[in-house]
């Protein structure tokens, strides 16, 4: 399944939940306390990138602009996004989706419209009740406007349900890295966007049908205590002791990078000669790793704080904390997960990516390990290019 | 007459030399004493002044490289490191000449014992010093302000002030220094002084013939971005808000024959100031912009504690730390105030935060005040992404629509 | 069939050039064939086969073959796909084993990589998405100076002072090129200027990928001596040329079908 279809897919569905009477609120930054807008009776839709929606954006928006802050303005003038209630833009992640927010308030006055302000740059304490502060604001915001109030407790059962679905696909990430052909990357990017998208019972029975099948095998083979033990480290961003994977024909590949879209990275590996389903072990991309190992929502202190800092503890965006904290754990993960090779994304026009490739890059070759720039945009529009630099990394990985 | 050209060069002009010159020496001395910080021009320079740490300005330098012309090349050494053309050109010259200092001639600092960045200007900042501080092993120091949406909220201005406490921390331990009140107060009365001359100049420039154009204001406000909170800083705007006021009095314009009054919005092209003067031979002024207006607050207060809560409020309520409203705002106030004809927005191609946007609000700003705009493309430094033919086609165009 | 028998086929079908090359067991050239790729890729593949064949007077039926390119996917009889990346390295390699570095620049791209001393790329960098140093951009600029793109680079060479052409988008810079004109700059130095933007431009992927000599040139463009002057002093070192610099991606090919099978 292609991502079109895949993103056809959530919209049919989405639409018939609409129509079934669910609210729908959309959001753009994955690093937002999903429990939040559930306890307040809504449905969280993540909008992605649509690799189909023809460009709409020229009269409100330079060239300039981050090709995913064009798509989605583009999606938006083209009134695909109608069933959501509202959105919600971050504030202070960059400069584009900043400005775009404005943009949009203005091109779009009868659209609801929130924004959540992140902390940057990882100030610890402060951070943390800032981004509270931030929370309940917007808490109060969608109760004013949307006319549902906070409930604590769809708030608890909100929290068992997304943590249940964090707990499924964690495991399925660490069972990976120990065996990659337990199940393809694919797979789990798959379950991961069905979630994100709609953040149902099925979506969330379609990860644990899932991890039973990979716990099951996990077993068979005796690995399940080190999966736990993975992931355990995985989510508290220290890998420190070395794994021993199972063998396999492909090279261990991890993939980098921002707001890209996981399963096209996934297509695009198994669409290229030589390229297998299991080569990436793992990704560190926002629409996966970064928002699935999230710690968590304790019920016990108040809730917009704990929800601050289960957000800011997550592996976050480039703004958000300052790089030494990324390329610490970045070598981390090098040195001890048997890497053949990473792959470096860039969105194009996106400063956060743009600015921190050359660092991740220089970080994992000073490793000896190669690495590979991946240029991109969201219609992944010059995918010629792109199999032809997957092709000849994959080659010189054989021949190396 | 002995001046044939079409604009009036400033007689002020002299002292920037002298000031950049000085500045620089400063900057040199301070990096091998080892208190030498590289700062965003929206930082609050006050503190690290008044803990006698050293500031200097990579935009600045930026905009030297810029108008040496030779942004290319520095750009071309950070895009040889891996960094894409697309990011923004003051940092990939900086980057770029951090790299090859000696293949700079003028622009490259003196290395930095510390990274201030302040993201009131753009978040960008951040990746930018990140990526100085991999390369120099100076630590970089954050102080966070999110942009505002509106006034600023309690939550808002208590962040900002952890944030600028910690800064004082963070320049304690790392420079074995620390804060005095008295030493405070002489920096922050230097600076709200220099910036009273600097915006007394800029309103002299409401009458008609307006004494300053772009190229002088751009030029001029170097010591207020660099310098302010010294003496010679005040020292200078003391020069020229005389002089700016003797042409006020005597109707001399900074254009000899001053016909059509623009706003200008955004950075300037740095390597090509000459246009402002190709114009000028047309009686085109720009009496008022938006960049060289964003260095207006002026810090205020008493002792340590209120000197640092309106660096709180004057440095989270900088121009482009606001929403596209108070831009729109902000343009219409200066249309008005300075009684212009018409607009120019310089879309610059570097900097997502000052320029996309600028679509909807030209579109506004004729709706509000009845008067045409026109965008321009391009980049400040980047000359390889300036068509020059291209523009001034559209800027004459605007100039047949008010004329 | 012996192994001295053994044949191979490498076919490089580019974006502009389509080329083919029939190898024996020895890695000796028994015929090659260029030609344009044409609107349809896979009429250009069968228009090489057939020349392939009749030079060489064999029968070219079920032979290893091995295509490269951008549309190396849709040969249909080849046995493998292998990037013209690696293709170039493997065929550089075998015909100057010295060689550490590549730039390939063709009709519409331009790749340079690294080689590691086991004649394998070891890193490698493209051009983006713009046409800009590619062949696309000197045919273009050869257009607006009113020259065929063979007399560009000899133009070029007899500059004693070239102009900067700052653009290195081919559409900037060809309104920059039109200014000059205007401007009454000579063709001569703005076909030199012209070239240096190039070779700046393909310096700096150079620069990326880290450049170690001996340096070798392939492509349609190696054949034009202004590009490999400006190229040369770019990159510090001098340029190695094959003798047919269009042929190595499918000479590459053509010997990894023998290797492989």
């Amino acid at each position: 399944m292609t991502s079109g279809e895949v993103s056809e897919q959530s919209e049919r569905l989405l639409k018939q939940l609409s129509e079934s009477g669910q609210r729908l609120i959309g959001y753009f930054y994955p690093h937002i306390p999903l429990e939040l807008l559930m306890a307040h009776d809504f449905m969280p839709v993540l909008v992605w990138a649509d690799s189909t929606v023809s460009g709409a954006y020229e009269g409100s928006l330079q060239t300039f602009a981050c090709s995913f802050a064009r798509n989605i303005f583009s999606q938006r003038v083209r009134d695909q996004l109608s069933v959501l209630s509202g959105f919600i833009f971050p504030g202070n992640t960059c400069d584009s989706l900043q400005n775009v927010g404005d943009i949009w308030r203005v091109r779009f006055p009868n659209d609801i419209f929130f924004r959540l302000t992140y902390p940057a740059g990882g100030a610890g304490r402060a951070a943390v009740k800032f981004l509270a502060e931030e929370l309940r604001i917007l808490s109060k915001g969608i109760e004013l406007k949307l006319g549902t109030g906070f409930s604590r407790e769809e708030l608890r059962r909100s929290a068992d349900f997304v943590g249940r679905f964090r707990w499924a696909v964690q495991f399925i990430y660490a069972a990976r890295l120990i065996n990659p052909d337990v199940v393809s990357y694919s797979e789990l990017a798959k379950a991961v966007r069905g979630f994100l998208s709609v953040p149902s019972l099925d979506s969330l029975a379609t990860a644990e049908a899932l991890l039973s099948k990979v716990q099951k095998d996990m077993d068979a083979q005796g690995h399940t205590d080190s999966v736990e033990k993975l992931s355990a480290s995985l989510l508290e961003r220290k890998i420190e002791t070395p794994i021993t994977p199972e063998e396999t024909d492909s090279p261990r590949i991890v993939v980098l990078g921002g707001m890209v879209e996981p399963t096209d990275i996934a297509q695009l590996m198994e669409s290229t000669p030589g390229g297998s389903d299991s080569a990436i072990v793992f990704d560190m991309l926002s629409f996966g790793f970064k928002t699935v190992f999230t710690d968590p929502l304790s019920l016990d202190g108040d809730p917009f704080e704990e929800m601050a800092r289960a957000t800011l503890k997550a592996h976050l965006e480039p703004t958000q904390e300052g790089l030494q904290k990324r390329l610490d754990f970045l070598k981390g993960m090098l040195s001890n997960l048997s890497i053949d090779g990473v792959i470096v994304c860039e969105q194009s026009f996106c400063d956060p990516d743009q600015f921190e490739a050359p660092s991740l890059e220089n970080s994992v070759t000073d490793s000896g390990i190669p690495a590979l720039r991946l240029p991109m945009d969201p219609e992944m529009s010059d995918k010629s290019r792109l199999s032809l630099r997957v092709q000849s990394f994959l080659e010189t990985l054989a021949s190396g | 007459m002995s001046d044939e050209k079409p604009y009036r060069r400033l007689e002020t002009q002299a002292l920037l030399q002298q000031i950049a010159f000085r500045h620089g020496l400063e900057a040199m001395n301070a990096s091998e004493e080892g208190n030498l910080a590289w700062v965003t021009s929206g930082f609050p320079v006050e503190i690290p002044f008044a803990m006698n740490v050293f500031p200097t300005y990579p935009e600045q330098a930026g905009a030297i490289i810029g108008a040496q012309k030779i942004g290319p090349e520095v750009c071309g050494y950070a895009e040889d490191m891996g960094y894409t053309q697309e990011l923004c050109s003051y940092a990939m010259v900086s980057i770029g000449s951090t790299d090859r200092p000696d293949d700079v001639p003028m622009g490259s600092l003196p290395t930095p014992q510390a990274l201030l960045a302040c993201n009131n200007i753009c978040g960008t900042v951040l990746k930018w010093y990140d990526g100085i501080s991999q390369m120099t092993g100076a630590p970089v120091y954050l102080l966070d302000t999110p942009p505002l949406e509106g006034d600023q909220t309690p939550h808002h201005r208590e962040y900002v002030r952890s944030g600028v406490e910690r800064l004082v921390e963070f320049l304690s331990t790392t420079f074995q220094t620390s804060l005095e009140e008295e030493r405070f107060r002489e920096v922050s009365e230097l600076s709200s002084k220099a910036i009273h001359l600097w915006t007394s100049a800029l309103k002299e420039c409401q009458k008609s013939p307006s004494p300053l154009n772009c190229a002088d204001r751009f030029l001029t406000m170097a010591p207020v971005v660099s310098s302010r909170g010294t003496e010679h800083c005040v020292e200078f705007y003391e020069a020229l808000l005389e002089e700016v006021q003797d042409r006020a009095k005597q109707g001399i314009g900074a254009v000899r024959e001053e016909k059509v009054r623009l706003l200008w919005d955004n950075i300037p092209p740095w390597f090509a100031l000459r246009f402002f003067n190709k114009l000028a031979a047309k009686g085109v002024v720009f009496p008022a912009d938006t960049y060289t207006h964003a260095w207006s607050g002026a810090v205020e207060g008493t002792d340590t504690r209120s000197i640092l809560d309106a660096i709180v409020d004057i440095y989270s309520n900088v121009y482009l730390n606001k929403g596209l409203d108070a831009k729109v705002d902000k343009m219409c106030q200066l249309i008005k105030d300075f009684d212009l004809d018409a607009f120019v927005m310089f879309s610059v191609r570097s900097c997502k935060r000052y320029s996309l946007g600028q679509y909807v609000s030209k579109e506004i700003v004729t709706e509000r005040t009845g008067i045409p705009g026109v965008v321009i493309e391009g980049d400040m430094v980047d000359s390889r992404l300036f068509n020059e033919a291209q523009i001034e086609t559209r800027i004459e165009a605007l100039l047949e629509m008010v004329t | 069939m012996k192994d001295e028998d053994k044949l191979g086929v490498g076919l490089d079908i580019g974006s502009t050039t389509a080329k083919g090359v029939l190898i024996d067991s020895t890695g000796r050239v028994i015929a090659s064939h260029l030609q344009m790729t044409g609107a349809s890729a896979p009429r250009s593949v069968e228009s090489i086969l057939s020349a392939l064949k009749e030079t060489s007077d064999l029968d070219l039926f079920d032979i290893p073959t091995i295509s490269t390119g951008y549309g190396r996917n849709i040969v249909e009889i080849a046995t493998d796909t292998v990037t013209e990346i690696t293709c170039h390295a493997v065929g550089i390699s075998r015909l100057n084993p010295e060689i550490r570095f590549i730039v390939d620049v063709g009709g519409q791209d331009s790749k340079v990589m690294r080689l590691g001393s086991n004649g394998r790329p070891a890193d490698f960098e493209l051009n983006d998405k713009c046409s800009a140093g590619t062949g696309r951009f000197l045919e273009v600029m050869a257009r607006v100076l009113e020259v065929s793109i063979e007399e560009l680079g000899p133009l070029a060479l007899e500059s004693q002072a070239p102009c900067t052409i700052s653009s290195t988008c081919t559409v900037f810079a060809e309104s920059e090129v039109v200014g000059r004109i205007g401007a009454g700059e000579t063709p001569t130095d703005i076909a030199a200027g012209v070239h240096l933007a190039m070779a700046s431009k393909i310096g700096s992927l150079a620069r990326r990928v880290g450049i170690k000599e001996p340096i070798c040139i392939t492509g349609g463009v190696a054949k034009n001596p202004a590009f490999r002057h400006y190229l040369s002093k770019e990159l510090g070192g001098e340029l190695w040329v094959p003798e047919n610099p269009q042929l190595t991606g499918a000479l590459g090919a053509a010997y990894l079908a023998l290797e492989r099978h």
